[in-house]
């Protein structure tokens, strides 16, 4: 198992080496960068920029440096511990980014959780009772979870509630906690603020689960094994849960590591509709501004927490399910 | 009467001037302060009122006396949104406009004299201003400003370091200065009224000077130990121009606005909020400090969504930015009476929803000849039903318009707005046939002289307008019937402006800018600035800004271009819009650009208990809406 971790985690840092370069790379690639983007923006407001201010900008900015060399800088700048300077900010990129990843960790760490709490038992009893009553509601109301593109949902919910409670949903926290230290208090606005985007961003997920355990499960409850469980005496609770379900669940922790970055990236415009201060729109406004650095910590720091995740999985899997093997021998 | 775009006469401002001198010193005795700063004066945090105002404080009227208190709403669209803050509270030149944007009034300068031939202005500043921290305002921060814009190491450029006719400062006192100039510029005034004049006041040397190694030999040491690679970026973080995003993240930094920051802009604010300036050195008509409303409260919201419900809700006071969708139009009016709020009329400065500027200055031969010929654009312009697409996507909102003056202003001609708008497709063709288009292939889309389909591949950014799609894939159908093969290109606004340099483009769609401010907008009527897409190489001509890929201009441009420098180098008002009529007339004998409908009407969000608050108002980026209607004196009831 060591042996095992120790491989894994080797493979993992070559992963990260590679991701970086191809993500400093990426962002890269558009036509331009930070200053003809900023050129553009001031040249809409009729105003006119000097080129010799923009070739000092250049130079002050180290822009004009061939790729290898910012990326060298860059990189060797992330291992002690400088992600960089944000152009549009002029802030150091560490400075940024920790809050927004936090919001970002902890929304969708608790949508993870809903989602796992609402799709595990509907899962199980769509397959214990097929094609009964129950059976047919989850898959209509987990088709209609899959098909309701997230920000639409979240448009719906928050026109709702403006209808019918007089209330504006957004943001994380009421005004008066928005720049508070953490208190009993503040978690408190916090869960009573959160629990509407959680619940967003939790629905596709859900649906989504659902389906893929109940199919799972579908196919473990016709093998032999469970049919000697039964025959043994075994109460029908345990024979489900102790076996199918077990092995039903395998398919989902070996995808625990791409849960993160599928709901970062597909909370982006969800974050932008309900005004969710996450690394989501932090991500987008600096792709589209061009500010190299804090897009590239971003990208980054998702990555890190992908191949984590992936890290993760595989040890859990290995724990979870005997039958897997280390190694490839 | 809203000739005046370009016509303030200096001695208006001396008579201005002598009129709130005369209205401050009349009911001096019963001046009063918010109840907030009484009490600190009362603690000695604060100097009494007297000490703090100036001398001869400027008289803003209203057409009530208000009440101290409250906090204004409002909200920013992502976090780079500045434009709100710059529209609503950094609009403090030397001069502004009077809310009707007729003529240029006293501000921070009292008053003010220009020679005969507009090369030297003298200004007085108001004696006693004082910036936020208390300190005055003298000449020495008007020369610290022009001494950094003009300094290659301070990134900001504007009118003060114009390389083609740059500020030559003289300060004869304490509070009176001297600009000159080398070439006659008649439009300074202009500049300095619009939101380019707050360049001039951003800078206070006594904070600024000591990022700067001129004056603080450490200042490059001190720039490290905070983390910055150099002086110059530290510089630009702690005291950055006029209106950059970044200069509202910093709270130490002094100003002249009536409301100072309290929490900053930065990358993770939620809202950005404002308190009053103690110093503020303006009164009402009794006297009384403004402003009048304690607070602003910004809030930054990543999207309009959440806005359009805040609004919808009676949770934003005063907005017409980002929500006054035309989309949102009917909502916001039917939730007027829920929501205790009432809708403002807004008149856009754009003359044309959008603008087809076809690349005259294009690279291949063929082309350039075509879209050169009068009777291509005008057969294109015959061929677009403009009543269609009013219906359509504007929901009946605006008319047939060319680019050309609104009809609310003096510049306006009825001829030059509506010449060639009727839909006529067998005219259309009549004039495409005139410029050489007979011949057709056999998906009938007409051939140019070298047997190539007229095609023409049309840049546009959605993001920036959605409708500006809708327009343009029913002008395609349009003009499709007559035989020309219109191609969307939808592209980021980066590579937008990355392919004018390189004149990658056959045609470019924008707003069109310039209908109310004419003579300072004229990108459209001739080969004015970058902003000319339409004949790039001809504006870089006339501007010098790069000059390697300046072309001569056709004769008719130059003269345009001839009128125009008249207009900069004339110090009378009625010469100049004398002027720029000739050149109007000229734009609508060769009619460059084409337009569609006029801009329709926008409108603001205004709470029903806020006061003073304009029921109409222009919007424009020059004159910056709503800072021009004195939000200082606005105040809840």
């Amino acid at each position: 198992m060591v042996g095992f971790i120790i491989r894994r985690s080797i493979a993992m840092l070559l992963t990260l080496v590679a991701v970086s370069i191809v993500a400093f790379a990426i962002i890269q690639l558009p036509p331009g960068d930070y200053l003809t983007s900023y050129i553009a923006a001031l040249s809409s407001t009729g105003d006119q920029v000097d080129p010799r201010v923009i070739e000092n900008l250049r130079v002050q900015y180290g822009l004009g440096e061939p790729f290898y060399v910012q990326y060298w800088k860059w990189v060797t700048g992330i291992l002690q511990g400088n992600f960089g300077h944000s152009f549009e900010w002029k802030r150091p990129v560490s400075e940024l980014i920790w809050g927004r990843l936090g919001n970002s960790i902890m929304l969708e760490g608790l949508a993870v959780m809903v989602m796992w709490l609402i799709a595990l038992p509907i899962g199980i009893y769509a397959a214990v009772r097929k094609y009964s009553l129950g059976d047919y509601l989850a898959t209509v109301l987990g088709f209609i979870g899959l098909a309701v593109p997230n920000f639409f949902f979240a448009l719906i919910v928050m026109y709702l509630a403006f209808v019918w409670f007089g209330e504006t949903i957004g943001g994380l926290y009421s005004p008066e906690f928005e720049t508070a230290r953490w208190s009993l208090p503040r978690v408190w606005d916090f869960l009573s603020n959160a629990w509407i985007p959680v619940l967003v961003l939790a629905t596709a997920g859900t649906a989504e689960l659902i389906r893929i355990l109940r199919a799972n499960l579908l196919d473990e409850l016709k093998k032999p094994y469970v049919t000697t469980a039964r025959a043994k005496g075994l109460t029908e609770f345990r024979t489900i849960m102790k076996y199918p379900v077990r092995l039903a669940l395998n398919p989902l922790i070996s995808t625990i590591g791409w849960l993160l970055p599928a709901l970062v990236s597909g909370s982006v415009i969800v974050s932008v509709v309900m005004n969710l201060p996450t690394a989501g729109p932090m991500l987008l406004r600096s792709l589209t501004t061009q500010d190299m650095y804090l897009a590239g910590a971003i990208i980054l720091l998702l990555s890190v927490l992908t191949v984590v995740g992936t890290l993760i999985s595989d040890i859990l899997l290995a724990w979870m399910d005997p039958r897997i093997r280390y190694g490839s021998k | 009467m809203r000739d005046t775009l370009i016509h303030q006469r200096p001695w208006l401002g001396l008579a201005g001037a002598a009129l709130a001198a005369l209205l401050a010193a009349a009911p001096a005795l019963a001046q009063q302060q918010a109840p907030m700063l009484e009490d600190m004066v009362e603690s000695g945090e604060l100097p009494p009122l007297e000490e703090r105002l100036p001398e001869n404080p400027l008289v803003v009227e209203a057409d009530s006396i208000g009440t101290y208190g409250g906090t204004w709403r409002m909200g920013m669209n992502g976090g780079g949104d500045n434009g709100l803050i710059v529209k609503t509270v950094a609009y403090e030149g030397l001069v502004r406009f009077d809310p009707e944007w007729q003529s240029v009034v006293p501000n921070l300068a009292e008053s003010w004299e220009a020679n005969a031939d507009a090369t030297e202005y003298t200004f007085k500043l108001r004696d006693g201003v004082k910036w936020s921290d208390g300190t005055p305002f003298t000449t020495e921060d008007i020369a610290f400003a022009v001494e950094m814009y003009q300094d290659p190491d301070y990134a900001a450029s504007s009118w003060i370091d114009n390389k083609n006719n740059p500020v030559i400062l003289e300060v004869v006192d304490d509070l009176t200065f001297k600009f000159k100039f080398d070439t006659p510029n008649g439009m300074l005034m202009d500049e300095l009224a619009s939101v380019n004049g707050i360049h001039i006041t951003s800078l206070q040397k006594a904070y600024c000077s000591q990022f700067h190694p001129t004056y603080n030999e450490n200042a490059a040491a001190e720039a490290e130990a905070a983390g910055f690679s150099s002086w110059a970026l530290y510089l630009q973080d702690r005291c950055a121009w006029g209106w950059e995003t970044i200069r509202f993240a910093n709270p130490d930094l002094p100003s002249i606005y009536g409301w100072v920051i309290d929490t900053p802009l930065t990358a993770n604010a939620a809202r950005v909020t404002w308190k009053r300036n103690p110093y503020y050195w303006k009164v009402d008509a009794e006297g009384n400090q403004l402003p009048y409303i304690d607070n602003l409260d910004m809030r930054v919201s990543q999207g309009v969504e959440e806005l359009t419900l805040m609004a919808l809700n009676g949770e934003i006071d005063f907005q017409e930015r980002h929500i006054a969708t035309n989309v949102n139009k009917p909502l916001f009016f039917d939730g007027q009476e829920a929501g205790g709020y009432h809708l403002g009329e807004v008149i856009p400065s754009a003359s044309n929803t959008l603008v087809l500027q076809l690349n005259l200055n294009h690279d291949d031969p063929v082309k350039r000849e075509l879209y050169q010929n009068k009777d291509f654009r005008v057969g294109i312009s015959h061929a677009i039903d403009r009543q269609e697409i009013v219906d359509v996507v504007f929901t009946g909102q605006g008319e047939p318009f060319q680019v050309a003056p609104r009809p609310e202003s003096p510049f306006y001609d009825e001829e030059l707005a509506k010449q060639y708008t009727e839909f006529d497709p067998e005219l259309a063709i009549e004039h495409l046939e005139a410029a050489g288009l007979t011949e057709m292939n056999g998906d009938g889309i007409r051939l140019m002289s070298n047997g190539e389909p007229a095609k023409i591949t049309v840049d546009v950014i959605s993001a920036l307008r959605p409708e500006w799609i809708d327009m343009l894939e029913i002008m395609q159908l349009q003009l499709g019937a007559v035989g020309i093969d219109i191609e969307l290109n939808n592209i980021d606004r980066t590579l937008f402006y990355e392919k004018r340099p390189g004149n990658e483009y056959d045609a470019q769609v924008w707003a069109g800018d310039g209908g109310l401010e004419v003579v300072q907008e004229p990108r459209y009527y001739f080969p004015a600035n970058d902003e000319s897409v339409w004949a790039y190489k001809w504006a870089q001509w006339f501007n010098g800004t790069r000059p390697e890929i300046a072309e001569e201009p056709a004769d008719w441009a130059q003269e345009q271009m001839e009128l125009y420098r008249q207009i900069r180098s004339s110090s009378d008002p009625e010469q100049r819009a004398d002027l720029m009529k000739q050149i109007l007339a000229i734009t609508k004998e060769q009619f460059p650009v084409i337009g569609v409908s006029l801009m329709p009407n926008s409108y603001s969000i205004i709470r029903n208990d806020l006061k003073n608050a304009p029921e109409s108002m222009f919007n424009a980026w020059l004159f910056p809406t709503p800072s021009p209607m004195n939000p200082v004196v606005w105040y809840f009831e």
